[in-house]
This record gives structure tokens, C-alpha cells and sequence, in this order.
């Protein structure tokens, strides 16, 4: 697994297990069935008498198939080890160790979603297209997780995208989720059209859309280096929208917060760890290091973004009054550490540094989906928005609050939580790469987020309640959502060597 | 002769920053629309006249994705402007303020 070696596809030897196409996509397809199956059970009961209980069964009943077939093809190693991966439809697909894995993190979040939002939308009209749509995107981000080339790297970019601005703007009646919604569209509709245009560069330099391709055609040089570092970089402007990076990131805040709390927390994990894998990807395979650096340094842009991101990320966390906004500005800094994995490129052991952004962003999708639901949970009791308003909810809920505990601190890396493993990686990675700026500015924002995530913690257990204080009923789809997530998070801690080996050879085998 | 490849590049800048000039400007939803509309086709333009350039038809093909794609983002896009109507009465998006930062 030479990192230095050429960026042309070495020959297949042996093959891997001979699978159908349709087994090595049957977590996309799974994905997309269920989807259609929601359609036909909205027409059949459109009135819905059984009060969202079928629909959402079947939606969970679906990603969690998919979540066991994703598990079942990383495990018996379908697209990874000698025989490379799997290229599927003339290289517009690619199955392999990085696909299925960042599948795994999306079916997680989703399925966790799902449940929560069960309770959520109790009494709502519409349930029926949540579902579907909520099932459309992730089909998409599984698709994107898995494009191998340009043009379907787009086209499932959309399918993730278009679904996620109807969800946002899901509460038709409420301001601010319709502001939250048009800003989001716009934003994204800008966002996607500069990286239409990016693309379109890209081609007009190589020629090509496929990503091996394309990194065949630079490895030869081009007189057209103008032409595409201005595509390179609109394209990364692309993936900067969708992981909620510095240039595009003021779209976040507001969506999360007027979305409604389970969508927040859908986007914030799943959204950002899609935008992470296709950039991975392409940046990785189609404008490999070793290849473009010369003429287009663009692990000196994702250095600069990263850097920025994570501090304005969390020193805008650090000044919020409402919880769901912090989280949102929080989300905003983690986007900047798994950024370092991109950063990092430039030199050798890209796998370990790389493997490092994917674990932290599976641990990230388990916990940070967990602190929106809780969110969720207050939403659901209408206890308020505000720091304050959370004060001595742990004596009514205990159960959800020492879950809630256990996300923030492993969402500021103590080692309570898988958190604190997964920076560890990455201040590993950043160190042996050399990037020590980058490191200490981990450590850094690290240090200052446990500063915010503990005024939650404090709220919770050391605040005396406001006499308002009462809560209703404890939703059992909600509860169970927020305390599996919890127990994920927490079992990562010690588990993480489980997932570590199989996120670092996938992201190695990217380089071969 | 058929025109260079760089005049076509040259016209779907000016498209591009055309949009981009009203997306920065334009307060009206469905102008903010329009616009990005423009962005969207000015990659096509630059798609087609590459794939003329390179004597293949990925970009051509591509250019079809690129338009239906722009056609369901506005078709979301409009369901989402009425939305916004009928509740703030109005399609200017800086009237849009219940959340601030």
C-alpha cells in the first residue's frame, strides 16, 4: 500500500467474492425500495389510522436493513482488500471499504432519526412525505458516498439536497421554519450551481467526468492549469456548502435552528458526513496530491478552511443563548476537525489522518444526532429554547439527561464518549503529517468548546428548575432514540478499535 | 470555421457572473431564482462547447442532467416561495428576520 505510487489503477489480480451488482447495492436499493413502499402505504391509507405508527416502522424497518446489509458487505469485505473495488456501470459507481462505511454512518443516523421523530410528529399532517423524503435522502447520500464520477457525484448530491430543503421548511405554519427553508434552498441552489460550473471546468481542463479518469488525464500534466485550479476550486466551494464549511456555512445555523429538531439533527450528521465522503473521494482519486499539487494546491485551501472553520465555529458556539443554535455553531467546528484529514493530504500516511476524519465521523454522527433529539425532546415537552430554560430538567428526566450529559462532554472530547478517541486519531494523524498548527489549534478549540458543552451539563444538573417546570409524558420513540444514541457514544469509547482498522484501510485503499 | 472554444468560455463567465451579481443584489425570491438559473445554464453552455472541443458527448449528456436538475430545484423551490407568502405575505427575503444570529 505504497502511498508515493501512481495514481493509475493498478490491474486487477484477483477479484473479490463474485457479487451481483444489485448485492453490492443492496443498501442503496434497500433505501430507495422502502421509499416506495411509504408511497404505496400513503395511498392505500391515506388517513393514516394508525397515526404514523406503519409508516414509521416501515422507515426504520428499512434503514435498519440497510444498516445490516452495509455491515454484512464492509464485514465480508466486498470492494476492499486484493480485489480492489467494485466499479459498477462503466465506473459511474463505486463500491468499496469508504462507501459502505459512510453508509453505515448514514442508515445509523437515519434509523435513529426516524424512531425520534415518530413522537415528534404526532398529530401532524404529511407524515407520510417526512418519511419519504427523509428515505429519498438518504438514498442520495448513500449514492454520493459511493460516486465514481463527476456527473454522479452531482446528480446524488441533489437527490440529497432537494429532499433536505422540502424537510427544513417541513412546519409549514412556522415562521421561522420556512425562513429556515427558503435561506437554506438559496444558499443551496447558489451553492450547487457554482459547482455545476466547477464541474464543467474540471471538463473543459481533462476532457473527462469519470474520477479515475479524470486523474489519468492530469497525471500527464495540462496546459490548462488556470482553467482548472478556478474549477477545483469552485468544486470545493460545493463541498463546503454541503459539510457546512467556512465560505458556505452561515446557511447553518439558521437551518438548524428553524428546522425542525429531528431534521437538524438528520443534516448536522448524516448531511455533513455525505458531503465529506464524495469530497474525500474526489479529492482523493480524481485530483490526487500527488498528481494536481503541483500546478493546484488545494490541500493549502482545505489547511485554510479548516483552520478557520473550527475557530469561528466554536467561538460563535461560545457566545449563543440557545441551545439548538449552539449546537448548530458546534457542528460548524467539528466540520473543521475532520476537515484536517483533507488538509493533510499533501504528505505521507494519508490513510491514518484520513481514517481518523471517518471515525470522527461516525462517533460524531452517533453523538451529535443524540444531542439533537434531546433537543427534540425539549421541543416535544416545550420547555423553551434558551440555556435557562433547561434548568433542572435532569430532576424530571433524569434518564435522557445523563445521555445528554455523556453527548456533550464526548462531543468536547473527555473521555467519556467515543469523542474523546476519535480527536485523539486525528491529533495523531495531524502531528504524524506534520501539520502542527493545525493540531494545536485542535487542541485549542477543543479546550474552549468544553467551556459551552458544560453550560448545558450545568443547566441540566446544578440549576435550580424554574417553577414552570413540568414536563409531559416520556415518548417512548424519542427515549429510545436519544438513549440508543447514547450508548453508542458510549460504547464507542472502549469499541472504537472495532471500526478504526476498517475506516483506516478504506480510506488507504483509496491511495493505491 | 466553428468559433473557438474560448468565446464560449468567455460567454458562460458572463452568465455566471451575470447570476452571481443577482443573487448578491436582488431581494425578490423569484428573481434570486432567475438567477441562479443563469449560473446553472451558464455550465451548460461551457459542458456542450467542451464536449464539441474534446469530440465526446459526456458533456453533452451531462448538460441534460444539469437542466433537469435545475427543473425539479425550481419546481422546489417555488413550493417553498409560496410558503414563504403565506406567511410573511410577501416573497422579499430580507422580510424574512424571526431568526437572527
Amino acid at each position: 500500500m505504497a502511498v508515493g505510487s501512481s495514481v493509475l489503477p493498478t490491474p486487477v489480480l484477483q477479484t473479490a467474492p463474485p457479487v451481483g451488482d444489485w448485492v453490492a447495492l443492496a443498501p442503496v436499493l434497500l433505501l430507495g425500495l422502502t421509499a416506495l413502499v411509504l408511497f404505496v402505504i400513503d395511498s392505500i391509507d391515506p388517513d393514516d389510522a394508525s397515526g404514523g405508527g406503519a409508516l414509521a416502522g416501515t422507515a426504520a424497518v428499512g434503514t435498519l436493513l440497510a444498516l445490516v446489509a452495509a455491515i454484512a458487505l464492509l464485514v465480508a469485505g466486498i470492494g476492499q482488500g486484493q480485489g480492489g473495488a467494485l466499479r459498477l456501470y462503466g465506473d459511474q459507481l463505486v463500491v468499496d471499504g469508504m462507501a459502505l462505511f459512510f453508509t453505515v454512518i448514514f442508515t445509523s443516523v437515519a434509523t435513529l432519526v426516524i424512531v425520534a421523530s415518530y413522537d415528534y410528529l404526532r398529530d401532524r399532517v404529511y407524515q407520510a412525505e417526512y418519511y419519504v423524503l427523509m428515505l429519498l435522502a438518504t438514498t442520495g447520500m448513500a449514492l454520493m458516498a459511493s460516486a465514481g464520477s463527476l456527473a454522479t457525484v452531482f446528480i446524488s448530491l441533489e437527490l440529497a439536497s432537494l429532499p433536505s430543503y422540502a424537510l427544513v421548511a417541513f412546519l409549514k405554519d412556522n415562521r421561522g421554519s420556512v425562513e429556515a427553508g427558503i435561506k437554506y434552498f438559496l444558499i443551496g441552489a447558489l451553492s450547487s450551481a457554482i459547482f455545476a460550473y466547477g464541474i464543467s471546468l474540471v471538463y473543459g481542463a481533462t476532457g473527462q467526468l469519470g474520477l479515475e479518469a479524470i486523474a489519468r488525464s492530469l497525471s500527464g500534466g495540462t496546459q490548462l492549469v488556470g482553467i482548472l485550479g478556478v474549477g477545483v476550486l469552485m468544486v470545493a466551494g460545493g463541498f463546503a456548502f454541503k459539510t457546512a464549511s467556512v465560505p458556505f456555512h452561515f446557511w447553518a445555523p439558521e437551518a438548524y435552528e428553524g428546522a425542525p429538531a429531528p431534521v437538524s439533527a438528520f443534516l448536522s450528521s448524516a448531511s455533513k458526513a455525505a458531503g465529506f465522503a464524495v469530497a474525500i473521494r474526489v479529492f482523493a482519486v480524481a485530483f490526487s496530491p500527488q498528481a494536481v499539487v503541483a500546478s493546484v494546491d488545494w490541500t493549502l485551501a482545505f489547511w485554510l478552511l479548516a483552520a478557520v472553520t473550527m475557530t469561528l465555529g466554536n467561538f460563535a458556539a461560545a457566545t449563543q443563548d440557545k441551545v439548538k443554535r449552539m449546537l448548530a455553531y458546534s457542528s460548524v467546528g467539528h466540520a473543521g476537525y475532520v476537515l484536517i484529514g483533507l488538509a493533510a493530504l499533501n504528505s505521507g500516511q494519508n490513510g491514518l489522518v484520513l481514517g481518523a476524519s471517518m471515525i470522527h465521523l461516525l462517533v460524531y454522527g452517533f453523538m451529535n444526532t443524540g444531542a439533537f433529539l434531546f433537543i427534540a425532546l425539549a421541543e416535544y415537552w416545550e420547555v423553551g429554547r434558551t440555556f435557562e430554560d433547561y434548568n433542572g430538567l435532569g430532576t424530571q428526566a433524569p434518564i435522557a439527561c445523563v445521555a445528554m450529559s455523556v453527548f456533550m462532554f464526548s462531543l468536547a472530547g473527555l473521555p467519556i464518549g467515543g469523542g474523546f478517541m476519535s480527536k485523539y486519531f486525528i491529533l495523531v494523524g495531524a502531528v504524524g503529517t506534520g501539520h502542527f498548527l493545525l493540531a494545536a489549534l485542535l487542541l485549542i478549540n477543543s479546550a474552549l468548546s468544553l467551556y459551552y458543552y458544560s453550560r448545558v451539563v450545568r443547566s441540566l444538573w446544578f440549576e435550580e428548575p424554574a417553577d414552570s417546570l413540568d414536563i409531559e409524558g416520556y415518548p417512548f420513540g424519542l427515549y429510545g432514540a436519544v438513549v440508543g444514541a447514547a450508548v453508542v457514544t458510549f460504547l464507542l469509547l472502549p469499541g472504537i478499535f472495532l471500526v478504526s482498522d476498517a475506516a483506516i484501510s478504506a480510506a488507504s485503499a483509496l491511495f493505491v | 470555421m466553428a468559433v473557438a472554444v474560448q468565446y464560449y468560455l468567455l460567454l458562460s463567465a458572463a452568465m455566471f457572473c451575470i447570476g452571481l451579481l443577482g443573487i448578491l443584489t436582488r431581494r425578490n425570491a423569484l428573481f434570486l431564482l432567475m438567477s441562479v438559473e443563469l449560473m446553472l445554464n451558464a455550465a451548460n453552455i461551457n459542458l456542450v462547447a467542451f464536449s464539441l472541443q474534446y469530440g465526446n458527448l459526456t458533456g453533452q449528456v451531462f448538460s441534460l442532467f444539469v437542466t433537469a436538475l435545475a427543473a425539479a430545484e425550481v419546481a422546489l423551490g417555488i413550493g417553498i416561495l409560496l410558503v414563504l407568502y403565506r406567511n410573511f405575505g410577501d416573497v422579499d427575503i430580507t422580510k424574512a428576520t424571526t431568526l437572527r444570529w
